[in-house]
């Protein structure tokens, strides 16, 4: 078929979609604390022993409610696993190619997943030590604890 | 009016009947007089029977029949109700005296829900009367600018802020030749301020438009500290994000279409005709819904027509184009165009001062932009022909 094509033509659209993301009260507190003292807090259950981090309101073993034995945690950790992001989307937090790890920081007993920058991603290895370094500008997101760097 | 821990007399008895609980006042039939002595005190009589209430402010201090009456100071009272303040020490010292059927107190926290202070919510006005003093000179060194402040809705206003020589003044009103200015509603750019909505998301999304030289623009949160609200410290922080996840997107009208929408460039409205059953289509489509065969014909119809069909919207969902949602009510209808027939209806908006009177078979007619850029919102709305 041959058709005129000039009465086509493309038109910018943009698909927005709101939406509120809640913290909660757990995780209200604890973004607050990287926030403003510049602290990592998790929350421990007395009965099992365990400090969990990111914290949460309830013991993911007995039920306990939690929530309200915070304790302060060391900024430096372990690298338990990692990976390295290497392609690129608009969510993501860092161009690529970056390395997300689990870090479990001292005195707690759960890893948390967070960015490791300052090392090329080749070089990052399970047991390397990381320090925290917090965001100077707040975002009210896991962010304002920027990423870890090795000691 | 005196305030007590953030809160006035006035106000707790202002949300006396709204935080009255009509299950709870089961068998109750009672008349409670509250004399607030004191700065911001007053009388004031609840009567609560046959499940309802009604709260009095009395000017006199004649309360006329009562089953309990009760004389506090107006620091005490607030004191009480909002829980600073232990009500049972209260009466043992003597700050809090009842009289009369004193059971009768017993009942007030099943006929009540407690109290809660209002948060003092913060305005734009607010946020920019702190501008001078989140002036930051060591940031705006060297800098002879004006920023503007074009903010619509509720609370909005428009203000310039006069930097120069490192000082900053706020005026009101905008200035002609702003350096850049900052079109937003005024509720997103509290948000904005507050930090719960995004920058780069709502610019984005074309909810903050920056018009002007948008170095300086970029510059903006440096020469200006961000805004703390000092509002009396919150009882709890919750941290809750305002996202707007936004997705470009591309749209290919095709040769059908893009003749429609290039149309309404012209002001005219193209329908497009089946060979085979000679049925119109509106919008057009590429090929007959019914025969399946391809259609070229094209024939202008309207602009006038008649409303077959009109929804009056009260609940809208967002706009997924730009995440806003429309304001309402608004009509929405179907148009019989002249020159279609059966459903051959198009589908647009109905002008806002025609909801009232709308019905099946009134004859409407566009109402178009001054400049068409070949959409559908070239067509503003339909209104009816008076």
């Amino acid at each position: 078929m041959n058709q005129e094509n000039k009465d086509c033509y493309v038109v910018d659209g943009k698909l927005a979609l709101p939406y509120q993301y809640f913290a909660g009260r757990t995780g209200s507190r604890f973004l607050i604390s990287l926030r403003d003292k510049k602290k990592i807090f998790g929350v421990k259950c007395n009965k099992c022993d365990k400090v969990f981090v990111p914290p949460r309101q309830t013991c993911e073993r007995c039920f306990e409610n939690i929530s309200n034995n915070w304790v302060e945690l060391s900024d430096t950790g372990e690298i338990v696993n990692f990976s390295v992001v290497r392609y690129e989307g608009k969510h993501l937090p860092r161009k690529p190619p970056f390395v997300l790890a689990l870090i479990k920081l001292g005195g707690a007993d759960t890893p948390m997943t967070h960015i490791v920058e300052g090392i090329e991603p080749e070089k990052v290895e399970v047991g390397m030590k990381v320090k925290a370094t917090f965001s100077d500008e707040p975002t009210n997101t896991i962010l304002d604890l920027d990423h870890f760097e090795p000691v | 009016m005196s305030e007590y821990y953030g809160t006035t007399v006035e106000d707790i008895f202002k949300t006396q009947n709204k935080r009255f609980r009509a299950e709870g006042s089961e068998g109750v039939d009672a008349v409670f007089a509250y004399d607030v002595q004191g700065e911001g005190g007053g009388r004031w009589k609840l009567t609560i029977k046959d499940g309802a209430c009604a709260t009095e402010k009395l000017d006199s201090d004649d309360f006329g029949e009562y089953s309990v009456k009760i004389t506090v100071d107006a620091e005490t009272f607030v004191g009480v109700t909002i829980g600073k303040i232990d009500g049972t020490e209260a009466f043992t010292a003597g700050k809090l005296k009842v009289d009369g059927q004193i059971p009768l107190m017993m009942e007030l926290p099943k006929l009540f829900t407690k109290y809660a202070p209002p948060g003092k919510e913060v305005t734009a006005a607010d946020i920019l009367a702190t501008s001078e003093s989140r002036f930051q000179p060591e940031n705006a060194e060297g800098l002879d600018i004006t920023v503007g402040y074009n903010l619509a809705g509720d609370g909005g206003g428009q203000w310039t802020a006069v930097i120069k020589d490192g000082t900053c003044k706020l005026e009101e009103g905008l200035r002609d030749n702003l350096t850049v200015c900052n079109i937003v509603k005024a509720k997103d750019f509290v948000d904005l301020m507050l930090g719960k909505l995004d920058p780069i998301v709502a610019f984005g999304a074309g909810r903050l438009r920056l018009v002007g030289d948008m170095e300086i623009a970029q510059r903006l949160p440096k020469i200006f500290s961000k805004f703390k609200s000092n509002a009396s410290e919150p009882v709890e922080e919750l941290i809750m994000l305002k996202k707007i996840i936004s997705v470009d997107m591309k749209y290919s009208t095709g040769p059908t279409m893009g003749k429609f929408l290039n149309g309404l460039k012209e002001k005219k409205i193209l329908a497009n005709v089946c060979p085979k059953c000679g049925r119109k289509q509106l919008p057009p489509r590429e090929c007959c819904a019914v025969c399946r065969c391809d259609v070229d014909e094209f024939v202008e119809v309207g602009p006038e027509g008649i409303v077959t069909y009109c929804d009056i919207i009260y609940y809208a969902s967002p706009d997924p184009l730009t995440g806003e949602t429309r304001e309402t009510p608004y009509g929405a209808l179907f148009v019989l165009l002249d020159g279609c027939k059966d459903r051959e209806a198009l589908w647009h908006l109905l002008k806002k001062e025609d909801l009232v009177d709308v019905k099946r078979g009134d004859r409407v007619r566009p109402v178009w932009v001054e400049n068409p850029t070949g959409s559908v919102y070239d067509i503003i709305y339909f209104e009816k022909v008076r």
